[in-house]
């Protein structure tokens, strides 16, 4: 088959590369709009997914995933003899300070139970799991290691006044709205996060009145030396979730009743659930989809002005061809789809190397920036599909021209 | 059998608020399988009655026949598929397509004919080989001369076998003696075929290709049409 569409568009390469060049930036910035779009949400909620836990157990006051009120660690024990659950674990969050050579960066710790089942902080090795039974140890996000000036496994730093040792390093876990994410286990946790304001103060109630140290005089590097191991939990210590897994077979919604009437004063989310209503709320409160929607609308438009003006060039220039192909009895269909196939071919051969080019920005971002730029095949059905409607959609404009063409153009010498 | 007949062809156009009739009423009949030359001066109205007789244009009064069917009551879509079917084209100006090769502009023809599949290269080249092209077929027109560029034409028209070929100054570009050549060409594959053919000219040495010269003049027929080839 010989197709006028294809020989037309390569007969002026330099001007089709240009074109070709126009449409892929439009489908890299509509493809990195939508990919850190849906980075970025799945960002807040990567936590959330990579668990083994049915159910998330929080409080009835709950804001978001992050902003929440804790309850006392009895109710995790409490919900383990709920009817229809297999496993109960508590799940602590809290804020704090990581300072490292002398510079700060505010913190989220998660305090989870290393040697449980159904929190996992991301990507991470059995062995560094079992090294947070350890005092004082942690581990962090690959992405967040400049952040927390870590150059690797063994490094120590600060949270308020209590050290911590990097035992391990972990990925896909950092939330993109939130503070750098450190992991360790229930009882470093609520040491770190009761800390608190005491800094550089150490206090004791005695009989009827408090004793305080003044310790700042204490290098604070030092502080590493001469600190007790933190303590165990107390029934009352602040926690932040009961993730639950219920038992085979279980209704979940019911088991979700039957967990709020057993624990005053919280609200319980499947997983989906929580996952849905966290991306919603960063959704809303960010406005995050509107900015990027904008962006990826501009990205079409770019496209689209490009296409249409390379469509409409070629088909002005090649306008008695057009007339010679109506005179030798070419139908109006066969005319447009001459222009359409020419615009069709555009789309393709911009939306490949656009999508490579995606890609290959989304590994780079996602290795130093921490920015995901999300391509699921769906998206990039998706962006193919908004692709082929910019691209067809320029062509109207061409196709106009066209059947405007004087017929008697043929015979003009 | 009359092949293209014509009765009382008025044509009008509008240039502002002033209507110029440049067709005052022609009758015309063509037998099949004849060369008739249609001369006349420049600005006499050849191309308009050319373009009506071809139905790309409706004239503003009279009815054109064409291989015993009445075209003038067409649909803009049925005329299209009766060009399609029954007539070919030669241009003035060739109206090549400029990125197909000499053998790639016969086979969008063929297509655009409903012919389809890997046939249709040979029949191309095999018309090709009929106007002494048979070793240019990979050349783009760019790369032709002008003679060649209208055996070209003149393969391409006869491409899907028309029964009626039709010319506007197919030799105007030409230097006399290609013009010569290219009219003979015609001739000869328009009698081997059996076609019949109008071709408009101001050519006058070409005159003795015709079968029959008509003589238009200011919207009108001169006069009546001399047996060129009763004269010889
Ligand atoms: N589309 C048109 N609109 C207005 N006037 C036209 C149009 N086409 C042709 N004419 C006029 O009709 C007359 C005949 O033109 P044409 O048929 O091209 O003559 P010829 O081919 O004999 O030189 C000319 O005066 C021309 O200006
Ligand atoms: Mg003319």
């Amino acid at each position: 088959m010989v197709s006028l569409a294809r020989k037309n568009l390569l007969k002026d390469l330099p001007r089709f590369l240009v074109a070709q060049a126009g449409i892929m930036f439009a489908v890299s910035l509509v493809t990195i709009q939508t990919g850190i779009l849906k980075g970025f949400t799945r960002s807040t909620t990567l936590l959330i997914d990579s668990s083994e836990a049915d159910i998330w157990v929080a409080s009835e006051n709950i804001v978001n995933f992050e902003l929440t009120e804790p309850f006392p660690y009895v109710q995790v024990r409490q919900a383990e003899e709920v009817e229809g659950v297999a496993r109960a674990e508590a799940l602590t969050i809290g804020s704090g300070r990581w300072y490292s050579d002398g510079k700060l960066t505010t913190l989220r710790v998660f305090g989870f139970d290393p040697n449980g089942d159904l929190f996992r902080p991301g990507d991470v090795s059995d062995n560094s799991m079992q090294a947070l039974n350890a005092p004082y140890s942690a581990l962090i996000d690959r992405t967040n290691m400049r952040s927390f000036r870590i150059d690797g496994v063994g490094d120590t730093a600060r949270i308020r006044q209590l050290p911590v040792m990097v035992v391990g390093l972990t990925r896909d876990t950092q939330s993109l709205v939130s503070s750098k994410f450190v992991f360790t286990s229930l009882v470093n946790a609520n040491a770190y996060i009761s800390s608190g304001f005491s800094a550089g103060l150490t206090c004791q109630l005695g009989e009827g009145d408090i004793t305080c140290i003044n310790a700042f005089q204490r290098e604070p590097d030092a502080a590493n030396a001469d600190v007790a191991d933190p303590e165990p939990l107390k029934a009352d210590a602040p926690v932040t979730y009961v993730l639950v897994k219920a038992k085979p077979g279980e209704n979940l919604q019911r088991l979700k009743r039957r967990l709020e009437s057993e624990l005053s004063g919280t609200k319980a989310f499947t997983k989906n659930e929580l996952i849905t209503s966290t991306q919603a709320y960063w959704q809303n409160r960010t406005g995050i989809g509107f900015i990027l929607g904008l962006g990826a609308i501009v990205g079409v438009i770019v496209g689209m002005v490009v296409v249409a003006q390379i469509l409409y060039t070629s088909v002005s220039e090649n306008l008695r061809e057009f007339g010679t192909l109506k005179a030798m009895g070419a139908s109006d269909w066969d005319i447009y789809s001459v222009i359409l196939e020419q615009s069709l071919w555009m789309a393709l051969l911009g939306y490949v190397p656009g999508l490579l080019l995606c890609w290959g920005v989304g590994t780079w971002t996602a290795a130093t920036q921490g920015i995901v730029v999300l391509i699921t095949p769906l998206s990039a059905v998706g962006v193919l599909g908004i692709t082929v409607v910019m691209c067809v959609g320029s062509a109207v404009f061409a196709i106009q021209k066209v059947t405007r063409v004087d017929p008697g153009i043929v015979f003009k010498a | 059998m009359v092949a293209i007949a014509a009765h009382n062809i008025q044509m009008s156009f509008m240039s502002g608020t002033t209507e110029t009739k440049v067709l005052k009423g022609i009758d015309l009949a063509i037998p099949s399988g004849q060369i008739r030359l249609m001369m006349g001066p420049s600005g006499s109205g050849k191309t308009t009655l050319l373009s009506i007789l071809a139905g790309i244009l409706t004239p503003s009064a009279g009815q054109v026949e064409l291989l015993g069917q009445e075209i003038t009551q067409l649909s803009r879509k049925q005329l299209t598929v009766f060009r399609r079917d029954h007539i070919g084209f030669i241009f003035q100006s060739f109206n090549l397509f400029p990125a197909l090769t000499a053998l790639e502009n016969i086979e969008l023809a063929l297509q655009l004919k409903g012919k389809k599949g890997p046939g249709n290269q040979e029949i191309a080249f095999d018309l090709l080989k009929q106007v002494g092209l048979g070793d240019r077929v990979n050349n783009l027109p760019a790369d032709l001369s002008g003679g060649q560029k209208q055996r070209v034409a003149i393969a391409r028209a006869l491409a899907g076998e028309p029964e009626l070929i039709m010319a506007d100054e197919p030799t105007a570009a030409l230097d006399s003696s290609t013009g010569r050549d290219v009219i003979e060409l015609m001739q000869y594959l328009a009698k081997n075929k059996g076609c019949t053919v109008l071709i408009i000219t101001h050519d006058p040495r070409i005159t003795d290709a015709a079968d029959e010269i008509t003589y238009l003049e200011d919207g009108l027929l001169a006069s009546e049409s001399s047996l060129v080839t009763g004269l010889h």
